[in-house]
């Protein structure tokens, strides 16, 4: 029997989009804040000049960055995010204009775990995250109760042993 | 844990083998501080002289230290080491957790009919492999038989407690016969030296000597005059030029055979065992079941010797210590030999040769990608180096190439159970793994790929570190395809 595929078809919490923008205003506004500073100090211990330059351009290309990463990229995430979990695989797909299209076994899962910073705690969602023996994978903003049952079934599915050694 | 009787210390030789290493390892440092600039007794460098002798009195006291407190003991189903000088550590590693052995025996070792014997287990911390700087030939050969025939079924005795060897009984599983399946020789190691460009190691020599003998002689100005010299006298030249590359010819070989010379592929139905060198004896073991995927190197000048270099990608870190890894097959063997000989160890990993290539329309979209290295380097060059601009132009020359060969070079196949990618512009790697190897895939799109009708295929295998393949730009069809394809790997319905 052919095992079929399906598109992943559950979303991610709309609450995350004003959690992103918040986080992303912080960061960027944080970088800003530390070049300001070391071109304040370039132009008073007069430093090289293309220091100046360099900090210039960082500038610009932050400033840029932050349009973008507050006013757009959060939306669009957050449209765009899709996952799903069934005993076999676990799919994760996100991105607009990249679209990346992630399944991992469920035989090769290793944790599973659910994390919350004070932003979620706030909205009340938790941040789901997988690991694997290769590599971690993150799926960001889920309600609270779909979470915990969400890390609960994956728990459930991934304990099944497969033995690496074969083939 | 308290010591027992049966813990040993290793043998003496530990002592020279650890303070050739650091005269080896600090071979620069004394050359620098000491040779070089004898004289300096000013400045950093004089400062910098007496911080190595501190840090070489501290090293070579620990290497005294570490050889009366370090201790070994092997049991039937394990080995306990205590280690450390200031930092206590017991480690006991159980023989079924083993999965890769190395040895590595220099020419110290050999005066002493000593070896060094690695122990590679799976797991990931830094603890995973057990290293035994000098071990007795025997006790190496014991310690590997009993971890290969399997823990259960063995009968370990010490005959006497003040007998150091042990005699070891088995009964070991059926198994067949190792078999030797490559052997280098004479020939093989010559191409070995030729196709590695060895022989051209002698100029920076040449050139480091010219600089320290112009700094006793200024040879500048009397250099200028030889110039002219050998202007006038072309036909002094040619033979110099000839001696030179003789010479180096014969170095290289030289390094070549001690480095890859006596190579040997021997296998039975467990394991696969290689080893080389000439003076320095390098083996390394693996179980055929546990090679993750197979790699086949291939840079530029190899492909036009048709000589491939076929890696076995194992869970387990397998390039640790120095040299070139030995996880390879015959770097240097020719395509068609390394083709039957995979074939005939690892019959799981066949190279297909029924391959696709990219849609032609891609070229375009490899030429149209952003030139992201190039722009960098114009601008790094405008601000800093104005006046060799024209360097950028070389950087996007090398990028196009690197392009156009990677579309005509990149070539895909899934077909049962395996896959096999070929990527890459001047190297091409050739990948090769088995559904059930793979951890994970990811499949993505760009907008300009999509635009192609394109996308990009990626697989995870486990390895040390990970190792993520990835080819861009096949058609659409194959990207399903390949989703489709890998979920039908075990699965189970209820």
């Amino acid at each position: 029997m052919e095992y079929i595929l399906k598109e992943p078809e559950r979303q991610i919490s709309t609450k995350i989009i004003k959690i992103w923008r918040t986080t992303n205003t912080i960061g960027h506004g944080s970088f800003l804040l530390v070049f300001g500073a070391l071109l304040a100090a370039s132009h008073y211990w007069d430093w090289y000049n293309w220091v100046n330059i360099t900090l210039y351009i960082l500038i610009g290309i932050t400033v840029l960055s932050a349009i973008f990463s507050i006013f757009f990229e959060p939306v669009f995430i957050q449209r765009t995010w899709r996952y799903d979990v069934d005993e076999n695989f676990i799919q994760l797909k996100h991105g607009r204009w990249n679209v990346e299209h992630t399944i991992i076994p469920m035989a090769k899962i290793e944790y599973v775990t659910t994390d919350q910073g004070p932003f979620l705690r706030k909205a009340g969602l938790y941040s789901l995250k997988i690991g694997t023996t290769a590599s971690n994978h993150t799926i960001p903003a889920i309600p609270e109760e779909e979470a915990l049952a969400l890390r609960a079934q994956i728990a459930s599915y991934a304990n099944v042993k497969e033995d690496d050694s074969l083939g | 844990m308290d010591k027992t009787k049966n813990a040993k210390r290793y043998h003496p030789a530990y002592l020279l083998v650890e303070l050739f290493g650091f005269l080896r390892n600090s071979f620069f440092f004394i050359l620098f501080l000491f040779i070089l600039n004898y004289d300096v007794t000013e400045g950093w460098v004089y400062w910098a002289k007496y911080v190595f002798l501190v840090a070489a009195a501290f090293t070579i006291g620990k290497i005294f230290l570490s050889w009366w407190l370090n201790t070994y003991e092997i049991t039937p189903a394990s080995i306990t080491l205590r280690e450390g000088v200031f930092v206590k550590k017991v480690r006991t590693i159980a023989f079924d957790r083993v999965q890769n052995k190395k040895t590595a025996t220099t020419f110290i070792h050999n005066w002493f009919g000593l070896t060094s014997l690695t122990l590679e287990t799976g797991t990931a911390s830094e603890d995973a492999s057990v290293r035994f700087p000098v071990l007795k030939r025997q006790e190496a050969d014991e310690i590997v038989r009993v971890i290969e025939s399997g823990t259960s079924n063995v009968l370990l005795t010490a005959v006497s407690e003040d007998k150091e060897e042990m005699e070891i009984e088995t009964t070991a599983p059926v198994k067949t016969e190792r078999r030797e399946y490559f052997r280098s020789t004479k020939k093989d190691t010559l191409r070995a030296a030729f196709t590695s460009l060895s022989f051209l190691a002698i100029f920076p020599i040449l050139l480091a000597l010219y600089f320290q003998i112009d700094d006793f002689f200024s040879i500048e100005d009397e250099a200028e005059n030889a110039v002219f010299f050998f202007v006038d006298h072309l036909w002094l030249l040619a033979p110099l030029f000839i001696a030179a590359i003789l010479i180096s010819s014969v170095i290289g070989y030289v390094q070549t055979t001690i480095r890859y010379g006596n190579y040997r592929i021997e296998a039975d139905s467990d394991r696969i065992y290689i080893s080389r060198g000439v003076g320095q004896v390098h083996t390394f073991t693996i179980k055929r079941n546990k090679v993750q995927a197979i790699q086949i190197e291939q840079p530029l000048l190899k492909r036009v010797w048709g000589i491939v270099e076929i890696k076995l990608i194992s869970a387990e870190a397998l390039s640790v210590g120095e040299g070139p890894a030995t996880n390879s097959l015959y770097p240097f063997m020719k395509t068609k030999d390394a083709y039957r000989l995979l074939n005939e160890l690892l019959p799981q990993y066949t190279v297909q040769d029924q391959l696709q290539r990219l849609p032609r329309n891609t070229i375009w979209l490899k030429v149209l990608r952003p030139y992201y290295f190039t722009a960098i380097a114009l601008v790094a060059l405008w601000i800093f180096q104005p006046g060799i601009l024209w360097v950028a132009g070389i950087v996007f020359l090398l990028s196009l190439g690197s392009r156009l060969f990677e579309y005509f070079f990149t070539r895909y196949a899934i077909e049962g159970d395996s896959i096999q990618i070929r990527t890459g512009g001047f190297t091409t790697t050739t990948f090769i793994t088995r559904r059930e190897r793979i951890q994970e895939i990811k499949v993505s799109q760009s907008r300009l790929q999509r635009a192609f009708g394109v996308g990009s295929l990626g697989f995870t295998n486990r390895a040390k570190p990970i190792h993520v393949s990835s080819i861009q730009d096949v058609p659409d069809g194959l990207r399903h395809d390949f989703k489709h394809w890998f979920v039908q790997r075990k699965v189970k319905f209820e």
